[in-house]
């Protein structure tokens, strides 16, 4: 991302001649995102591989009991970490977090962590003294352009496959008591809503004074960039949005100027991909859910079941 | 407390659609940088240094095609009410420090001058709301101050949506309570080369507030240039009498 | 999309009226406001990204960009049309070097047969070891033994002046010292001041009264040091021969300033010792000339504080004004300072009636 040197003028000409033409190299539409690939885990609660084409990530969600702070007594504790290592690209760093992976987490904790897509609230068990902390950590596992809209899609699908622990209160609010997963069946988390980030990256036919001062709007806008892609655009916005047509997060990092009505065109065309990817979260959790149903005999637990 | 009451005035007396005071100068500091600016946008103040283009002191940053630039955020201890250390590894100056240098990468004519450095400090004294704009056009100033070679100005503004109403150029105060869209534009134009909303908004009002953003930034803009050539004139009327 | 009204409580043409404000930014410019309050703020300054001219006639040049016709500035400066090229000069910038300029620099680097060397430019300048004068006669060949010690003839941090010989096709200055008034600066004070105040001339060393001397660098780099002709140094040395005539030459045209008159080739040889990178200052430089220097430097800064050009009359006329205040250090008081350049301007304005 931060080193063009990888991509020769060649490559870069050739591709970008193929996008003026109206072809992406992977022949996908200008705004079609690669299909998602989810692998839930039967055993646990809250760990969830995703292959976004061949972008890799693997996301696990934790839950431990903690003091909350001092200001906010009532509400619970939550964390993204982004895991970014030199195993998803050479690229990256180990010890040194570069201004795009900073950017990337950055990116990523607004959308989910600052939209409040996670009811805090709820997480409360006493007021002041103990209150569930959800730690989600976000490995990157390898890296084909577009780490921001797979990893926002990872998490929230991981929020909706995670399960606490139930625990009840005894002792007249003295002590608590967590009860393992086998013993009472494990609580799910409370989404208030799904976030959805989508990524487009700009490319510029002409030169910069026409991007510039030119009055038409040429420029050329692909969603979710491959590597290849990534790394030649010329400028990249975030757009962040659930299916209540709400704008969560917009983040231009510089890059070429975009016309504000292109900005707004966009953001009305993503709502389709918003809508159709937070169904597909839906469903996959609760296709998920009713193996799992099926696989414990659950229904042999139920108050009315034939025993 | 009443973010924007029935009659239409706002915390501190304004209209929907008015800006704070805005005060800029350029050339605040001509001898310890090459370009120099302030800018009082209500209580945010900021103050901006440029140095270069000029020789890098580390071979990394030398670009055969284009210059690199270089920005350095500082925020003082006091800058807000309660006094507090802020480090520069934090990832909102991170964020901020890295928007605020792909954003002139690009207005720059950053390839006029191969294998050099530009190197961008800002000190913020102040804040109160609107941060990254005021300092996108502090850094715009000092730029042309510097005679650093750009397209156009890249005037800044915040704006924010209360209810129905959108509101422009928010204040601390309002920008805790409201989500805050900042939006740079590029001269007169309305193309947008850096935007950031941290906060819901619902889809369809974008387009009224993106609307009365873009003008405030136009006002901006032209307070800015005001400046410029007020000084570009004594100077330049300074210069002929030799 | 519709542009709404906005509405601001900073009105520029008050602003442009109120210098006087308590805005401490503005006191800079105090000292001109009332000539520029007459001189109608219709101004011929262009800002980036105003349109120029969308004439297609005009060619493009620095300062400027364009799309189809229409020719945009990109910087903050006076247009200037030289027949057909169309120009904006930014009203400051970094020093552009040019073929001939006089220059003070400061070694940044020793590299592989050549110095970098600071000029105030955008790119490091380099003196090649081809293009300065060595021990030993002018005309030698350098020799890899010269390589090895470039070190002892300047090294990091020393402070020299040169000729810009040539510039690069990527931007980059050539120097020479290839003349005796070029070398080592010793004896005395740096001082920078911007570029665009220095006034290009003929000449930029100058000796000024009160026995000091100036270089004047066009690139704003400035050294003011002892006059030679009083110096003694030159006299402890191997010239032995040859100094008498120098020193005789000296006191009859009562001002030497190095460089200048011709100088014959042998006895360009001769200064090419060792001597013109000796590090030593002259030990005899009296409190007199000291407390000159001194007072030099502050008038310069006036000067630059008031963004006056620098000329060499300009220079010895705030000597002269800045006689008044007996103690230096209170020169680069704002109130000293500004009384300093509006005696310069009064004065100039008298011998110009």
């Amino acid at each position: 991302m931060s080193k063009n040197i990888e991509v020769s003028t060649n490559e870069k000409t050739y591709f970008l001649e193929a996008l003026k033409s109206g072809i992406r190299l992977d022949s996908r539409a200008f705004d079609e995102i690669r299909q998602p690939e989810i692998t839930l885990s039967k055993k646990e609660y809250g760990y969830v591989e995703l292959d976004w084409g061949t972008t890799k990530l693997a996301v696990r969600v934790s839950a431990e009991i903690r003091k909350p702070y001092e200001d906010r007594p009532f509400e619970g504790l939550f964390m993204i970490n982004c895991e970014i290592s030199s195993m998803s690209w050479p690229h990256f760093d180990n010890q040194k977090n570069s201004n795009d992976e900073v950017l990337i987490a950055r990116i990523i904790e607004k959308a989910i962590r600052r939209s409040n897509s996670l009811d805090l609230e709820s997480l409360c068990i006493i007021a002041g003294e103990k209150v569930w902390c959800i730690t989600v950590d976000l490995n990157f596992l390898n890296y084909d352009g577009n780490f921001i809209d797979a990893g926002c899609f990872g998490v929230m699908l991981a929020l909706h496959h995670f399960k606490k622990p139930d625990i009840s209160i005894v002792n007249g609010g003295e002590d608590i008591i967590v009860h393992d997963v086998n013993e009472r069946q494990p609580v799910p988390l409370s989404v208030l809503h799904v976030p959805v980030c989508l990524t487009y990256s700009f490319y510029n036919p002409g030169n910069k004074e026409s991007n510039l001062k030119g009055e038409d709007d040429d420029e050329i806008y692909l969603l979710d960039a491959n590597l290849l892609e990534e790394q030649n655009r010329e400028g990249s916005i975030v757009i962040t949005l659930n299916k209540n047509r709400e704008l969560i997060q917009l983040s231009k990092n510089g890059g070429i100027p975009i016309n504000a009505n292109v900005l707004l065109e966009l953001s009305f065309k993503s709502m389709k991909i918003v809508d159709r990817l937070t169904e597909k979260i839906k469903e996959v959790i609760k296709k998920h859910e009713a193996e799992r149903y099926e696989e414990l005999n659950l229904r042999l637990l139920e108050v009315g079941a034939d025993r | 407390m009443e973010l924007y009451s029935p009659e239409g005035l706002r915390l501190d007396g304004r209209r929907w659609n008015e800006i704070r005071n805005f005060e800029c100068r350029i050339n605040t500091h001509p001898n310890s940088s090459d370009g120099s600016s302030y800018i009082e946008q209500g209580n945010t103040k900021v103050i901006c240094m440029v140095q270069g283009p000029m020789e890098p002191t580390l071979r990394s940053q030398a670009n055969a095609n284009k210059a690199t630039i270089e920005v350095n955020l500082a925020v003082a201890n006091f800058s807000t009410l309660e006094r507090k250390k802020r480090s520069k590894s934090e990832k909102r100056m991170v964020e901020m420090k890295t928007t605020l240098e792909r954003t002139f990468e690009q207005s720059v004519m950053c390839n006029l001058y191969p294998r050099t450095v530009i190197q961008i400090d800002l000190h913020v004294l102040s804040q109160d709301g609107g941060l990254l704009a005021g300092l996108t056009n502090a850094i715009t100033l000092a730029l042309i101050d510097a005679g650093v070679a750009m397209y156009d100005y890249v005037a800044a503004i915040t704006a924010g949506l209360h209810d129905q109403s959108p509101l422009l150029d928010l204040n601390g105060l309002e920008e805790l309570d409201m989500s805050t869209l900042t939006i740079g534009v590029i001269g007169k134009s309305e193309k947008l080369s850096l935007l950031m909303l941290e906060d819901k908004i619902p889809l369809d009002r974008l387009e009224s507030v993106l609307a009365i953003a873009i003008a405030g930034s136009h006002k901006i803009r032209d307070l800015m240039d005001n400046e410029v050539r007020r000084h570009g004139n004594i100077r330049s009327s300074k210069l002929v009498n030799n | 999309m519709d542009t709404n009204e906005v509405i601001s409580i900073t009105k520029p043409e008050a602003l442009v009226n109120d210098i006087d404000s308590d805005v401490e930014m503005s006191d800079i410019e105090d000292i001109e406001t009332p000539k520029d309050n007459s001189n109608t703020f219709k101004s011929s300054i262009v800002t980036p990204g105003e349109l120029v001219t969308d004439d297609p006639i005009w060619m493009k040049g620095h300062g400027t960009y364009f799309l189809e016709d229409k020719t945009f500035s990109s910087v903050a400066g006076n247009i200037s049309r030289v027949n057909r090229l169309l120009s904006v000069i930014p009203l400051k910038g970094r020093y552009q070097p040019e073929t001939g300029d006089h220059i003070v620099g400061r070694i940044t680097e020793v590299a592989n047969k050549r110095w970098k060397v600071d000029i105030g430019t955008k790119q490091d300048a380099v003196l090649m070891l081809g293009s300065v004068n060595l021990p030993g006669g002018v005309l030698r060949r350098k020799s890899e033994s010269d390589e090895l010690q470039m070190r002892n003839f300047l090294k990091e941090g020393d402070l020299l002046n040169a000729e810009v010989q040539t510039i690069f096709n990527n931007g980059i200055a050539s120097l020479h010292t290839r003349s005796l008034k070029y070398g080592k600066l010793r004896n005395g004070i740096f001082l920078k001041v911007p570029s665009s105040l220095v006034i290009k001339s003929k000449n930029h060393s100058y000796d000024l009264p009160g026995n000091v001397s100036v270089v004047l660098g066009v690139n704003g780099y400035i050294w003011l040091y002892k006059t030679v002709a009083k110096s003694n140094s030159a006299a402890n040395t191997s010239i032995t021969s040859n100094t008498s005539k120098f020193q005789a030459s000296v006191d009859s045209s009562g001002s030497y300033a190095p460089g200048q008159g011709s100088i014959s080739i042998t006895r360009l040889e001769e200064e090419s010792s060792w001597e013109i990178y000796s590090d030593k200052n002259d030990p005899n430089i009296s409190n007199s000339v000291r407390t000159n220097i001194t007072r030099y430097n502050n008038v310069l800064k006036a000067l630059s504080y008031c963004e006056l050009g620098i000329t060499e009359q300009r220079i010895i006329m705030g000597y002269e004004a800045s006689l008044a205040y007996s103690n230096i250090g209170s020169l680069i008081d704002k109130e000293a300072m500004e009384s300093i350049c509006q005696d310069i301007i009064n004065n100039e304005k008298m011998r110009g009636a």
